[in-house]
């Protein structure tokens, strides 16, 4: 069975705590919570983008970082203008220059996963020690 | 997900239902394979069925226009899903598959013209 907790911050409704088991039953349940805070905050035109930019990094979690205690974990915040997410793991970490190496050949099986969050999203940054890596996200609020 | 095959001229007609996503991409190329693993029929993939599609998803179209492109067969995608499409442009697969708004045009034109990439479609998209 997937479980997955959340809360909001004492101080607003404006941020949302994820935490889930690290595996692909968890996709699906994240991407939902994902696309309902979005709308909820007024980024519904952006919200299956936010959430699928989510799941890909999430899978990459999955794929590469699933930590000892199996364990993954995301944070959302709505601003005012723009809508702010940090997905988190306690791996051991990758070299992120790898990230903007050669583009991903058009007919590449994989590596695709940060180029969909790049295109998704207005800004993107990873971070990456020892003690884990952190995949900020950024995604205006649409205007008009 | 399901996935529905039926067989029309001469096309093994693929329907994935659902999601296509690194959770159901495996049970998808098992069936997708194995049809073109008889190379009876060449391949339609409809997927005006999918309701969400990521990376590992589109991996696995890349995976089977590769080896329908090693056997000389005939393949065409059918999508009409906006969001579906906006992914293919993301990661600019849209220059490379064969797209086709419906079924019917994929069965006229895939055969006779070698098909085509609906480049309107695509840039209506945001």
């Amino acid at each position: 069975m997937t479980k997955i907790s959340s809360q909001t911050s004492p101080d607003s409704d404006r941020r949302l705590v994820v935490d889930l088991p690290c595996g692909k039953k968890s996709l699906s349940r994240a991407r939902q919570k994902v696309v309902k805070f979005a709308a909820d905050h007024g980024f519904g035109a952006d919200a299956e983008d936010i959430a699928l930019a989510v799941q890909e990094a999430l899978k990459n979690i999955i794929q590469h970082a699933c930590p000892a205690n199996n364990n993954m974990h995301f944070e959302c915040i709505a601003k005012s203008d723009q809508l702010i997410i940090d997905v988190t793991d306690s791996g051991s970490g990758f070299d992120t220059g790898a990230l903007d190496a050669d583009p991903v050949p058009p007919m590449a099986l994989h590596g695709r996963g940060v180029q969909l969050i790049r295109g998704l999203m207005d800004n993107v940054w990873v971070t990456s020690d020892q003690e884990g890596t952190v995949v900020h996200m950024e995604k205006k609020r649409a205007t008009g | 997900m399901e996935i529905e095959v039926q067989e029309k001229e001469g096309y093994h007609i693929v329907t994935p239902v659902g999601e296509l996503d690194v959770y159901t991409v495996p049970l998808f190329r098992k069936v997708v394979l194995k049809l073109e693993g008889d190379r009876r029929h060449d391949l339609i993939l409809d997927l005006t069925r999918l309701t969400f599609i990521d990376s590992s998803g589109i991996g696995s179209l890349i995976e089977i226009y590769q080896k329908v492109q090693t056997v000389e067969g005939e393949l065409a995608y059918v999508i009409d899903n906006p969001r579906i499409l906006k992914v293919l442009r993301l990661v600019e697969l849209n220059k490379v598959l064969r797209v086709f708004p419906n079924v019917g045009r994929a069965l006229q034109d895939v055969g006779v013209t070698g098909g085509y990439v609906d480049e309107d479609f695509f840039s209506d998209l945001t």
